[in-house]
């Protein structure tokens, strides 16, 4: 059995109570260690609150090497732990298609992901759209194609959950291309660096998908003990300091309910200034004034 | 001479180039003993300019050196000069270059700083593969020829052939030389043929130290005859005939009653020259005075007791100095760097041709933003430092003066390949001294102190931030022979690899890197270009005993059909699909590319149009190559075939640097593509860009090419030089049993028309030809010397992948050596099933 288990958001016992049930039966235990970090615990702590010891599983085992996971699964447990909820990220449908192929029988138990937790900022997740990742600018890959997502979401008036990336244990190009295992320090995007990034890109493309005065709120480090959270402008965000590792953002849409504001008011300076930002953002994309259809006149 | 550098108008750059072994380091040499840098009396034996030592010793040129000399002109001259020009004082920098056709770079690193060429040509060998192959880049790049006959007294004293004989020699070869003129000429350059009654030709001995132009004879007789010296010109080459009975010019060998006449050149010019070396040869002492005193020579006392060779060295010296004619030459036919820049802007600088720094260069303004190329490195006597050798374009360069160093990568706007230095000292590059000054303006070529660390080989200067490169060199070698090296302790590796790094700085062509298995590799263009990078590696950049393996040929990969199915493969998070196939290039494209005729700098639409009117391309396909490879530029290309792909855009980069990957190191050897033409046909993506980053895309793309070309068709190409070899009649049945025994393929064999020398011309395997020069020694006699240069890749048409064909036994050893398994992985190693 391939049991796929998340592990939530921050601290050691986040997981579920049939999560740990599930790992401490379990022959072989893998942690996801490339898509996100438990920022509460580390693999020391978990083997410790496990009793388990736990198999650090970097990108090249997950994606290269599933036959070393998935090896012998029909007969023993195995455990994919995965940081937040086992489908938050994509990235492991192709596990489990393999695992399907292989006849292993699997079993998800889900956690909280930072997809559902952001609702701790106030911002209803029924107003959200589609979330976009944010990848790090290098000189000469720039990639924009989050900005249509923006565009699209801010037009029907929607809130985007901006994913800041996060480069655990990357190999430089040319350590690639050499073939040399030689991986570079891990990186965390900050809300600095993404506020910056996205006002580049709007300058680039000049279409007023959002502007300097867009409103936005800064979550970082959702489900920690030092989770902040901070609403302001995006120019504002630039100049914000985001301290340590994970970060999210979101974009206002235009929808912005009066009961979230009042929310938004704990994590900002200046709420009447906010206020007229939100204000002055509604004007984009505002859809014409509701003409009510000519009424019919009775024929008879 | 720092006075006159300011006067771009009366520099001349030029370079003397030719094949190898025609005189050009000792017709040099007379320039030099006329400038008084060594004495008259060495002039001829000391090859000033062979600077080191391994050269003086093999009697050849290696590096290009340079030298710049000062010269005057009477007013007479000045006159004749159809350029603007200041004053009758002028400053030469000359530089020679090595003959040899493995050195070919240091002949293509000297072309680019130099706007005019003097090409020497021997009298009695004539047109060489090599005048051939260096007029052609001197053409290329926009550079004015003149050309000096040389060795004509071993014509005299050897062959003891007859005026009329040694006439149509000179006839003869001139025109050979016009013809090749013709082939390669760009438009822009105008009539660059050379025309003897124009003094742009001149004959002479190096050797002895002697050579005139007509120009110098018509000056003599234009006074006794009273004849305009332009008229005289015409009137002492061609068909122009003196009828001494009646004093009257005719265009006909014949006059009135039939009798022969005498053709004026041989009547005016040969004569006297024949005259005093029979006199002298033939020890006709009471002839020598009266001959002497009719051509106003005086000879000193001591010469006068000479005999023999000797004095005729003596006599010829005074009669007509080599240098005299060399700087006449040099002086009123070649471009100063304001008329030759004006022409070459365009083709030098790689940006807009209407920017501030082309109009700069264009008018070789000293007071613009500097633009200096930097063609090659000098080592200076300070172990592992050079000078970095190059040409002012525009601008003037300063000691202390901040520049940026942009490589040959770099691109405008961009930090890559760009450092900010300053330049420490600024010198003369005086043969192997230098001079320092304090600064140089535009037009003249300088050797710089402290940029050499952040200059691989080449590279551009300047001051401004919006220049744009000046055009890289293109090399017409490659380095396609090959050893591994290793130390012979294993203490001694850092110096090897310091080593290998001024080696590879230090040699304009040289390659040097690691092999997959972890040897060093040096790579160069012939057997003599390998030994002598290797003896330059182990005496004097390394300094330590070297292990070197037999030399290998480097091979290329390319496919011989279509992809017989679409090649599969998914990025490792299996989110992203690449769908593609393989196609070969044709030759013909291939090398367009490899010239420089297509190239990835090009406006795609003018390339697009070049591709689909000359080598029948679609248009829309040839619009859409993403890029070449390898190394950017490679004769491989990748074309986007896909139809509305979404986010296509944002994986262009990953793609182009997978290709570069794969077409660096195909699948089979390990070697680069070659021909290889890659359709990208579909893409699937994933919808958010963090899962298509270069880590997912670029593995992806060399998977996807990989397993394209194995699918189709793979083939090996192998290197095959042309060679030539001169001989007499006698010694070529044993080159033909050589070239039998090594593969090789006779393309033509010729007598050389009025001589007993036969040269025949035949392809021969790269790989076949180590030892080659040997053999074919043996054979002969010590009659035969070849001279063998990189022509073309030939397909060997048997399947590589089959370890008993003949590619297979070159893969099979090849995988051995380089520590790869020995069976090629088939496709499915790289193919992903759906």
């Amino acid at each position: 059995m391939l049991y796929l288990i998340g592990l939530g958001l921050s601290y050691a016992d986040d997981i579920t109570v049939r999560g740990l049930n599930a790992v401490k039966k379990c022959k072989r235990v893998y942690l996801e260690a490339y898509t996100s970090i438990l920022m509460a615990a580390d693999k020391e702590s978990l083997e410790e609150f496990y009793g388990r010891e736990v198999i650090l599983a970097d990108r090249e085992l997950v994606e290269s090497g599933s036959d070393i996971i998935l090896e012998n699964a029909q007969e023993d447990d195995v455990a994919f732990l995965v940081v937040g909820d086992p489908f938050g990220a994509t990235t492991h449908t192709d596990l489990i298609i393999r695992a399907r192929e292989l006849n292993i029988p699997i079993e998800t138990i889900h956690n909280a992901s930072v997809m559902n937790a952001v609702g701790a900022c106030g911002l209803q997740l029924y107003n959200f759209g589609q979330t976009v990742s944010l990848v790090f600018f290098t000189e000469n890959w720039r990639p924009d194609s989050f900005y249509n997502k923006i565009l699209e979401n801010r037009k029907i008036g929607l809130h985007t959950l901006v994913l800041l990336d996060i480069k655990v244990k990357e190999q430089s190009i040319e350590n690639m291309a050499r073939g040399r295992l030689i991986y570079e320090p891990p990186r965390y995007m900050s809300i600095e660096t993404a506020a910056e990034q996205l006002l580049e890109i709007e300058e680039k493309r000049q279409e007023q998908c959002y502007t300097e005065n867009t409103p936005a709120v800064a979550i970082s480090r959702l489900g920690s003990p030092a989770q902040t959270i901070k609403a302001a402008t995006l120019k504002e965000l630039t100049q914000y300091e985001s301290g340590e590792p994970l970060h999210s953002l979101i974009i206002l849409g235009r929808q912005v309910h009066d009961l979230e504001l009042d929310y938004l008011q704990a994590f900002c300076e200046n709420i009447d200034q906010y206020k007229q930002f939100v204000r002055e953002d509604q004007e984009f994309f505002k859809p014409p004034p509701y003409v009510p259809p000519e009424e019919d006149e009775f024929s008879d | 001479m720092r006075g006159l550098m300011d006067k771009v108008t009366n520099v001349r750059n030029m370079s003397v180039i030719a094949h190898v072994d025609h005189g050009k380091s000792t017709l040099t040499d007379s320039l030099v003993q006329k400038a008084g840098i060594i004495s008259a009396a060495k002039a001829g034996e000391a090859r000033f300019m062979d600077t080191r030592k391994d050269e003086q010793e093999r009697g050849i040129t290696i590096k290009s050196t340079a030298i710049s000399l000062f010269s005057e002109c009477t007013d007479e001259d000045v006159k004749d000069i159809k350029q603007k020009t200041v004053g009758n004082s002028f400053l030469i920098n000359l530089i020679d270059s090595p003959g040899h056709v493995d050195f070919s770079s240091e002949v293509t690193a000297a072309l680019r700083v130099t706007d005019g060429a003097l090409v020497v040509v021997d009298c009695v060998e004539g047109v060489c593969v090599q005048t051939e192959t260096v007029l052609r880049q001197a053409l290329g790049e926009r550079i004015k020829p003149v050309v000096i006959i040389n060795k004509v007294d071993r014509a005299l004293l050897e062959l003891q052939v007859e005026k009329e004989d040694l006439y149509q020699s000179f006839a003869r070869t001139v025109e050979s030389v016009n013809v090749i003129i013709a082939t390669y000429v760009d438009p822009v350059l105008g009539d660059v043929q050379v025309y003897p009654e124009r003094g742009t030709v001149a004959f002479g001995s190096g050797l002895h130290g002697w050579a005139f132009t007509v120009r110098q004879f018509a000056t003599r007789y234009s006074k006794k005859f009273g004849v305009d010296r332009s008229k005289m010109m015409e009137r002492l080459w061609g068909d122009s005939y003196f009828n001494p009975k009646t004093k009257k010019w005719t265009n006909k060998d014949k006059d009135a009653d039939g009798k022969p006449l005498e053709r004026a050149f041989n009547m005016f010019v040969l004569d006297p020259i024949f005259r005093l070396f029979s006199a002298i040869m033939n020890f006709k002492k009471e002839e020598i005075p009266t001959l002497l005193e009719k051509l106003e020579i005086n000879l000193k006392n001591d010469e006068k007791e000479l005999e023999g060779k000797a004095l005729l060295k003596a006599v010829m010296k005074k009669f007509l100095p080599a240098a005299d004619a060399l700087l006449e030459m040099i002086v009123l036919h070649l471009p100063s760097p304001v008329t030759a820049q004006n022409y070459r802007a365009d083709t030098l600088y790689e940006g807009p041709a209407d920017d501030e720094i082309c109009k700069g260069i264009k008018n070789c303004d000293p007071t613009a933003d500097l633009m200096l190329y930097v063609s090659k490195m000098v080592p200076t006597s300070d172990k592992g430092r050079f000078y970095a050798f190059g040409r002012v374009f525009s601008g003037t360069v300063k000691s202390g003066q901040k520049v940026r160093i942009q490589g040959p990568n770099y691109v405008p706007g961009s930090k890559n390949d760009l450092f900010i230095k300053a330049v420490q000292r600024v010198v003369l590059m005086m043969g192997s001294k230098t001079e320092p000054i304090d600064d140089c303006p535009a037009g003249n070529i300088v050797g710089l102190v402290g940029i050499d660390q952040f200059l691989l080989k080449s590279g551009t200067l300047t001051t401004s931030e919006a220049a744009h490169n000046l055009k890289v060199m293109k090399f017409s070698v490659s380095p396609v022979v090959q050893v591994a090296v290793d130390v012979k302790n294993a203490s001694d590796l850092p110096k090897l690899v310091e080593g290998l790094k001024r080696l590879s700085k230090s040699d304009p062509c040289v390659l040097t890197h690691m092999s997959p298995a972890g040897e060093h590799i040096v790579a160069a263009t012939g057997e003599l270009h390998l030994e002598i990078c290797l003896n330059d590696l182990e005496h004097d950049h390394a300094g330590i005993p070297l292990k070197i393996s037999p030399p290998v040929v480097s091979y290329r990969e390319t496919v011989d059909g279509e992809s017989s199915m679409t090649a599969l493969s998914k990025s490792p998070n299996k989110h992203n699909r690449l769908y593609l196939k393989a196609e070969p290039l044709t030759e013909e494209t291939s090398l367009a590319i490899e010239s420089g005729k297509v190239s990835p700098k090009d406006d795609f639409k003018a390339r697009a149009r070049i591709l689909a009117d000359e080598f029948g391309w679609d248009v829309t396909d040839a619009r859409k190559i993403w890029c070449f490879g390898p190394e950017g530029n490679g004769p491989n290309v990748v074309v986007d075939q896909t139809k509305a792909v979404q986010y296509l855009a944002e994986i262009k980069d990953s793609v182009v640097s997978g290709f570069a990957w794969a077409s660096g190191a195909g699948p089979i050897l390990d070697e680069a593509l070659r021909s290889i033409r890659i359709n990208i046909l579909d893409v699937t993506l994933h919808a958010d860009s963090i899962h298509r980053g270069a880590g997912q895309i670029l593995p992806t793309m060399r998977r996807a090419t990989y397993a394209a070309i194995l699918l189709a068709e793979p083939r090996i190409q192998e290197p095959v030089f042309l060679v030539e070899i001169q001989c007499p009649e006698q010694a070529v049945g044993g080159i033909y049993s050589v070239l039998n025994k090594k593969r090789g393929q006779v393309v033509s064999e010729e007598q050389r028309p009025g001589t007993p020398l036969f040269t025949v011309k035949a392809y021969l395997p790269v790989n076949e030809s180590f030892g080659f020069t040997g053999e074919l020694r043996q054979a002969t006699g010590g009659q035969a010397f070849p001279q063998m240069i990189f022509d073309h890749w030939a397909t060997i048409n048997t399947d590589p992948l089959d370890p008993t064909s003949k590619a297979g036994e070159i893969v099979t050893a090849a995988r051995k050596r380089q520590g790869l398994k020995e069976v090629v992985p088939g496709y499915e190693e790289y193919y992903d099933k759906l």
